[in-house]
């Protein structure tokens, strides 16, 4: 039989066959863990300011317990156990309760529980039996304090807060370097006896009350109202309360600095530290990338030498960023930084000042790091003018540097904002090469403050992606600091998705606004 | 009233002329100095390393023995992350060149795009403290899994092909890798909800202790399984995108001859796409390796960074990046440890810029063989 008519005898194939079904697999299932993971992020991160509902349990063994339901596993034999978030460190020793579904017998959501956030010892879950003063406290009191009295008690000392912190910053300060200016001044001295005397009769105000609570197993323990930041009965808010909680705690999370070991509080100074030294980075990358790009493709003789270049710029954007950050510790921290201190900090060695890792060393790195990104950016905007553009400003007489100053420069700014976007969102996401030069996990100074000269370049700084790496692995107590950390991890995506976003935009806008010419 | 110079006066334009040369000095000045800067990483590397070991006041034999475990766990890690992100995001490329519309394709890019630019601390804190647990109590859920994804799909393909053609239409092979999301997620909560009967049938009771107590093999929660998946995560985009060039790339006639002459479009893409665009791919392959070797924070997460040589996924491993960033800031320079982690970055600067050079050199040679082949990519 011939070959031609065994190729007849056969059936055509009517579809693609298995391959193609599993190629279309690969892309659903890229799509499925990409979704999956930002949704886990997205709905873990959120949740966590919401002010979930508080059950009370009862046990076969007769215990009671007040507690948030944190999750489920199955145990051996179709049993399940669950985890609950109880709070009260400070009577229990411990916040974490696993208990046997089993064991059981009632739960049930009084509308009276009450949540404190506290500034020591963590939350407190139980009830509320009196608000008093500290001098009378009467704890065989049994009568079920007014809810009401709490608030207008904590509203009080929120007013009284806020008054001496305005004392402080308004009178306080101003009169301290007056004083440090000129310490004969006695009419200062006076004043500044006098304000400190009300700042401390506030101080003295704040610390009368207490609040006598009762944890859900009935004992007692007095409170000092001062210390508590803010209370709630999360079984008696209505939905639009909670939805304003919700917003207030992410607010919060966004505005505050962290507290109890990054196990609580917000992320305020790691933002601050992450967008500062990321501007740094921009301001000290951009003009760089684009000179090294006009050079390469503008004045640069266009030789073997010169592609020679360009592909080994184009490289070192694989290069992994921890071999940049070994370079940063090696040149600028050890080698640039050393010397530094030898020469203008020699009185405060061995303890260094530039000679260990900071904001400037980080920023300097993350520029290196970045440069190709926008090097190869800029180089592909100038690589896509039309060649028409140059020889019509040529052929008017306009001389190279004009040129490139007022016709091929402002036509690429477009492929240059691309390049330092995507430097700026490629920076914000490394951690690597910071842990090497200059990240710290908890930094008392915000680099930027008013003592002169403002800005310190050499402090150390927090950084959100660190601030994630930290908590997650580093913490106290892993279980309780998760939440914060997948409301971090959320914002530091969100951060960077609009950044790529933005970017993405850009070149789209750039390549429909002049005609795409590649490089013959 | 003073006349404005003339554009052309021999003053003006003698200072216009040297304005532009003293201009383009500086341009080249700083482009060569912000180039050279770059470029002394390397050079930075070599200078530390190098001295310190030829000089002889170090012991080179224990330098190079507490590298080996490092260079090891940097291959495994890169090695398993290669085998699960090779398949997905060369068989992605292939649909998306291949099948999709030119709409849903513009799409599809800056998608995984983004995926791309997740942060490396963000994959591995999933990867360590949620997929790792999860995957130690879920062992043989997982395990199912791998099985049951690609029978799934090939399952819907099958069912697909008994479809009236306006279902066929509707649920076209073009918007395959849209539709099969929500049929892949019904898949995994199967095989989760499926795993503990399985396990009982199968190894009667729990797979952990099983793989343990029959086969020997001890389950590391942290491991290289953990670490394959969440690098391979990393490293799809970046492969997706260039074997997507290098598919799409291939001047259109070739992909249409072969239509014309009777193929369907996987032959075209078997018979003639693919070995036309083979390098490009393997330059894809290449770049993806490069990243593997290089992220640090993913391994340092999920590996449980623990030096032990062996290839099992279940077992953990010290990868040379994470070692560096952990042991460095605390290295005395100019000690043994600190030369053995320059050492180090040396091995992994030499490592991706090779391989990168070599993936451009390719890739060079491939967009000069369409360019030669006729139509322009």
């Amino acid at each position: 039989m011939s070959a031609w008519s065994e190729l007849a005898s056969q059936r055509l194939p009517r579809s693609e066959g298995p391959w193609a079904w599993l190629a279309a697999g690969s892309v659903a299932l890229s799509l499925l863990m990409l979704g999956g993971l930002l949704l886990l992020i997205a709905v873990r991160g959120l949740g966590h300011f919401w002010p979930a509902g508080v059950v009370q349990l009862e046990l076969e063994d007769g215990r009671a317990l007040a507690g948030r339901v944190v999750r489920e596993l199955p145990l051996e034999q179709g049993e399940r156990e669950r985890l609950y978030y109880t709070a009260n460190r400070d009577l229990d020793g411990q916040v974490w309760h696993w208990l046997a579904v089993s064991d059981i017998v009632a739960s049930e959501r009084p509308r009276d529980l009450l949540v404190l956030e506290r500034r020591f010892h963590g939350e407190f879950i139980g009830r509320l039996v009196e608000v008093g003063s500290v001098d009378f406290p009467d704890p065989t009191s049994t009568a079920t304090a007014d809810w009401n009295a709490l608030q207008a008690s904590l509203a009080e000392l929120q007013a009284l807060r806020s008054e001496r912190d305005r004392l402080r910053r308004e009178q306080l300060r101003p009169l301290i370097q007056q004083l440090d200016a000129d310490p004969r001044d006695a009419q200062a001295r006076r004043e500044l006896a006098a304000v400190n005397e009300r700042v401390r009769a506030l101080q003295h105000a704040m610390q009368g009350k207490v609040a006598i609570l009762e944890s859900a197993d009935g004992r007692r323990l007095v409170q000092p109202l001062d210390e508590i930041l803010r209370a709630w009965r999360p079984n008696a808010m209505t939905t639009g309360e909670k939805l304003t909680a919700w917003a207030r705690g992410v607010w919060r999370f966004l505005s505050e600095g962290p507290r109890d070991g990054n196990t609580a509080g917000g992320v305020w100074p790691a933002i601050f530290g992450t967008v500062l030294m990321v501007l740094l980075m921009s301001l000290l990358v951009a003009p760089f990338g684009v000179l090294a790009a006009v050079y390469l493709n503008e004045v640069a003789h266009q030789g073997r030498l010169t592609n020679l270049v360009r592909i080994s710029v184009r490289n070192l954007a694989g290069v992994p960023s921890i071999v940049y950050g070994v370079f940063g510790l090696g040149v600028f921290v050890y080698g640039v930084g050393g010397s530094l201190d030898e020469w203008f900090f020699s009185d405060e060695l061995p303890s260094p000042t530039f000679g260990t890792g900071g904001l400037l060393w980080a920023s300097l790195t993350l520029a290196l790091l970045t440069l190709p990104v926008v090097i190869v950016a800029t180089e592909e905007g100038l690589a896509r003018i039309p060649v028409q553009q140059r020889e019509g400003a040529l052929a008017l007489g306009a001389t190279r540097f004009e040129t490139l100053t007022r016709v091929i420069l402002p036509m690429t700014v477009p492929a240059m904002l691309t390049g330092v976007i995507l430097a700026i969102a490629r920076a914000a996401g490394e951690v690597a090469p910071l842990m090497l030069v200059g990240v710290a996990k908890l930094a008392p100074q915000v680099p930027v403050d008013a003592e002169f000269p403002f800005l310190h370049l050499e402090r150390k700084f927090m950084h959100l992606g660190y601030h994630i790496y930290d908590t997650a692995f580093h913490g106290n107590d892993v279980q309780a600091a998760l939440p914060l950390v997948y409301a971090t991890a959320l914002l530091l995506i969100g951060v960077i998705l609009v950044l790529n976003l933005t970017a993405i935009f850009l070149r789209h806008y750039f390549r429909t606004r002049h005609g795409y010419v590649p490089r013959q | 009233m003073i006349e404005p110079p003339h554009p052309f006066s021999p003053s003006r334009s003698r200072w216009r002329r040297q304005r532009d040369r003293l201009a383009t000095g500086l341009i080249a000045l700083g482009g060569i100095v912000v180039v050279l800067a770059v470029l002394a990483i390397g050079v930075f590397l070599v200078v530390e390393v190098l001295p310190a070991l030829l000089g002889g006041q170090l012991d080179t034999q224990r330098v190079f023995a507490s590298l080996t475990p490092m260079a090891w766990g940097t291959l495994k890690a890169a090695l398993w992350a290669m085998l699960f992100s090779v398949p997905l995001a060369l068989g992605a490329a292939i649909h998306s060149s291949m099948f999709m519309s030119q709409r849903l394709r513009s799409r599809m890019k800056p998608t995984l795009e983004l995926m791309e630019a997740l942060p490396g601390v963000v994959v591995g804190f999933i990867a360590g403290l949620v997929m790792a647990p999860w995957v130690e109590r879920h062992l043989a859920g997982t395990l199912t899994l791998l099985l049951l994804l690609p029978l799934g799909v090939l399952l819907a393909g099958g069912v697909w092909r008994r479809l009236s053609p306006a279902w066929r239409r509707w649920f076209s092979l073009s918007r395959a890798g849209l539709w099969l999301v929500p049929w892949l997620a019904l898949l995994v909560m199967a095989a989760f909800a499926l795993s503990p009967w399985l396990e009982r049938l199968l190894v009667d009771g729990d797979l952990r202790v099983w793989l343990d107590r029959e086969m020997g093999i001890d389950y590391a929660s942290r491991n290289a399984m953990i670490v394959g998946v969440a690098m391979g995560f990393a490293v799809i985009p970046s492969i997706y995108a260039l074997a997507e060039d290098a598919l799409s790339g291939v001047p259109g006639g070739l992909g249409e001859g072969a239509h014309a002459l009777g193929a369907t479009r996987w032959q075209t893409l078997w018979k003639v796409v693919l070995p036309a665009a083979a390098p490009g791919i393997f330059a894809a392959v290449m770049i993806g390796a490069g990243r593997a070797v290089g992220e640090t924070m993913i391994v340092l997460m999920a590996s449980g960074n623990t030096a032990l040589m062996s290839l099992s996924p279940f077992e953990g491993m010290r990868s040379m990046a994470a070692g560096i960033v952990v042991e460095l800031p605390e290295a005395v320079p100019g000690s043994e440890a600190y030369v053995m982690l320059m050492l180090a970055a040396l091995l992994l600067f030499l490592f991706t810029f090779l391989v990168n050079t070599l993936a451009e050199v390719v890739r060079s040679r491939l967009r000069r063989r369409y360019r030669w082949l006729g139509v322009a990519p």
